[in-house]
């Protein structure tokens, strides 16, 4: 048994549909107790990727591991180790909540003693009680959402794939729906695929950005801005100071002239930074991390295709 | 197997909690209830004159089994409409990724939704057939005969439903799939026309026809290369339609 294979794996990974390449040689691991959150202006490709991890749609080159094994070669594993929750929650509206958990649990090869015991907890963690005996097609936005996460884990998979799980929610739902998540993210792999970067911040450990089918960036949420900072300095400076600083992409003021955020190139650090500064006599007084700004990531990246055309 | 039984008791639960499938079981009752009085008062307007006849038809022969023929022109626009919803309204719901990705193969899918709807034929050819054998309790019926059109009418029911899982699984629309199985049915039943109209009824356009294997049943006989006919034409569109799944996953338009 290989423990240390990740819970799922794509491997250089494409997928090609009506003639055009929808998804390109994209590579992403996600391990056990870790939440990824895919991320992509609508086109990106973030749909076709989820579909190919849980076995839905096959990729056109490259593989596809769930927990070290090809999940094109054995399909059955789709069955007990993934949950995917589509787009649109796939519900059978003329079935009961509880009736339409359990169809999905036998679905995904839970023993049928086990069955009513799983429904319970599945419904429990979801908090559907009040709509357990209600037909799914009679349901909210909100709960048809709920009962579509809760098929999703009905089985206690591994891995657990969620399309735009928070679309159409109202705020509150949306809050209940990422303390799930959260809690879910304990003790399953979940690649999470979203519009709402707010989401990804509070819910998911590590971000994925694909745009036009190519994975553009991947990391911790946390570190998405890892390469800014921001200094002040005890009396103003101005542009001059930054030019012929090699370690410096970019810097830019910010309110006065007395604090600017600084971009800094790849393999460099804030220590680095300081000693280039101190070195030429900057009145430098502070230097700290920039807060992460994964909207900035993201906007980066999607605007990176105009600022390629112009 | 045990996926393809899994779907086929859902799809068993979801017909028997739509109105639907009770509607139209309760439709195909009643004009069958009513076709079978008008046979029987034909029947007994006729019978003091068969009487004197030697080797007169029985009331098998004149009501029973044209009866329980009536049943299979009944049974082609019948079938088309349980089925169509089979594939195709799982694809407009968007509910088939979640059978797509619970990790049974295609095959099973194809032969769960098969028996689902064939379970519901099955039940409607017998409770049909309950009321030619009710007849019993007044006549003697001959049953070897009865057993045979009734052996008949399930495989050409079996080759109806799977022809109407085909069209389920290649329509995107359940009214395009239901249109497409009652047209696909109808060729398969009158493609011998033409050589039937010059009195060939050997020829292998013959072997295509549906009516030309059913017919043999209801007279009684029971042959080897009948069945086969509609064993063919049940897995031929049962590999059909599992092809057509197999496109599907590779298409994204599932």
């Amino acid at each position: 048994m290989n423990t240390a294979a990740p819970m799922l794996e794509l491997a250089q990974v494409s997928r090609r549909l009506a003639g055009r390449e929808v998804v390109r040689e994209l590579s992403l691991r996600v391990a056990r107790g870790r939440i990824l959150g895919l991320l992509g202006v609508n086109g990106a490709g973030k749909t076709t990727t989820l579909r190919m991890a849980c076995g839905v749609l096959a990729p056109s080159r490259g593989q596809v591991r769930v927990e070290g094994r090809d999940l094109y070669e054995q399909p059955q594993l789709a069955r007990r180790h993934i949950g995917y929750l589509p787009e649109t929650p796939p519900l059978h509206g003329e079935l009961t909540t509880r009736e339409y958990l359990s169809f999905c649990a036998r679905l995904h090869g839970v023993a049928r003693s086990a069955v009513a015991a799983a429904v319970e907890r599945a419904i429990e963690r979801c908090a559907l009680g009040e709509v357990a005996r209600r037909l799914t097609g009679a349901l909210s936005k909100g709960y048809r959402q709920r009962v579509g996460v809760a098929q999703a884990i009905v089985h206690e998979p591994g891995l657990i794939v969620l399309d735009e799980p928070a679309s159409g929610l109202d705020p509150v739902q949306a809050l209940r729906l990422r303390e799930l998540i959260r809690s879910l993210g304990h003790d399953h792999a979940l690649i999470v695929s979203t519009h709402v970067l707010p989401d990804v911040a509070a819910c998911c450990d590590e971000v994925a950005i694909l745009h036009r089918g190519t994975l553009r960036h991947v990391g911790p949420v946390a570190a998405a801005a890892d390469d800014r900072y921001e200094a002040q300095f005890s009396t103003a400076v101005d542009a001059t100071l930054w030019q012929g600083l090699p370690l410096v992409v970019a810097a830019a003021a910010q309110h006065d002239a007395l604090h600017w955020q600084v971009r800094l190139a790849a393999g460099t650090g804030g220590a680095a930074l300081i000693a280039a500064l101190v070195a030429r006599g900057a009145p430098l007084c502070g230097l700290r991390r920039a807060s992460p700004s994964l909207e900035a990531t993201f906007l980066a990246i999607a605007a990176s295709d105009t600022a390629q055309a112009a | 197997m045990s996926g393809a039984l899994l779907i086929a008791r859902h799809e068993w639960r979801r017909l028997l909690v739509q109105p639907f499938a009770w509607i139209l079981g309760a439709v195909v009752l009643a004009l069958m209830a009513w076709q079978f009085l008008l046979a029987l008062e034909a029947y007994l307007a006729i019978a003091p004159r068969l009487g004197g006849v030697r080797d007169a038809p029985g009331v098998t022969d004149l009501v029973a089994v044209p009866f329980l023929h009536a049943l299979a022109n009944v049974l082609a626009f019948v079938l088309p409409l349980v089925t169509m919803r089979s594939i195709a309204g799982e694809r407009r719901a968007g509910t088939l990724p979640l059978l797509l990705a619970s990790g049974l193969g295609n095959a099973s899918l194809v032969v769960g939704k098969f028996l689902g709807a064939l379970g519901y034929a099955l039940a409607l050819i017998a409770l049909i057939a309950l009321l030619p054998l009710a007849l019993s309790t007044g006549t003697t019926l001959d049953l070897g005969k009865l057993a045979a059109t009734l052996l008949g009418l399930v495989l050409y029911a079996s080759a109806l439903t799977a022809i109407g899982i085909a069209c389920s699984a290649w329509a995107a629309q359940p009214a395009l799939a239901a249109g497409a199985a009652i047209a696909l049915t109808g060729l398969l039943s009158v493609v011998d026309a033409g050589a039937r109209m010059q009195g060939i009824a050997n020829a292998g356009i013959n072997y295509l026809a549906l009516p030309t294997h059913l017919v043999p049943f209801t007279r009684g006989i029971v042959a080897s290369v009948d069945i086969v006919y509609f064993l063919i034409v049940t897995t031929v569109a049962l590999a059909l339609a599992t092809r057509r799944l197999d496109d599907l996953r590779a298409s994204a338009t599932a």
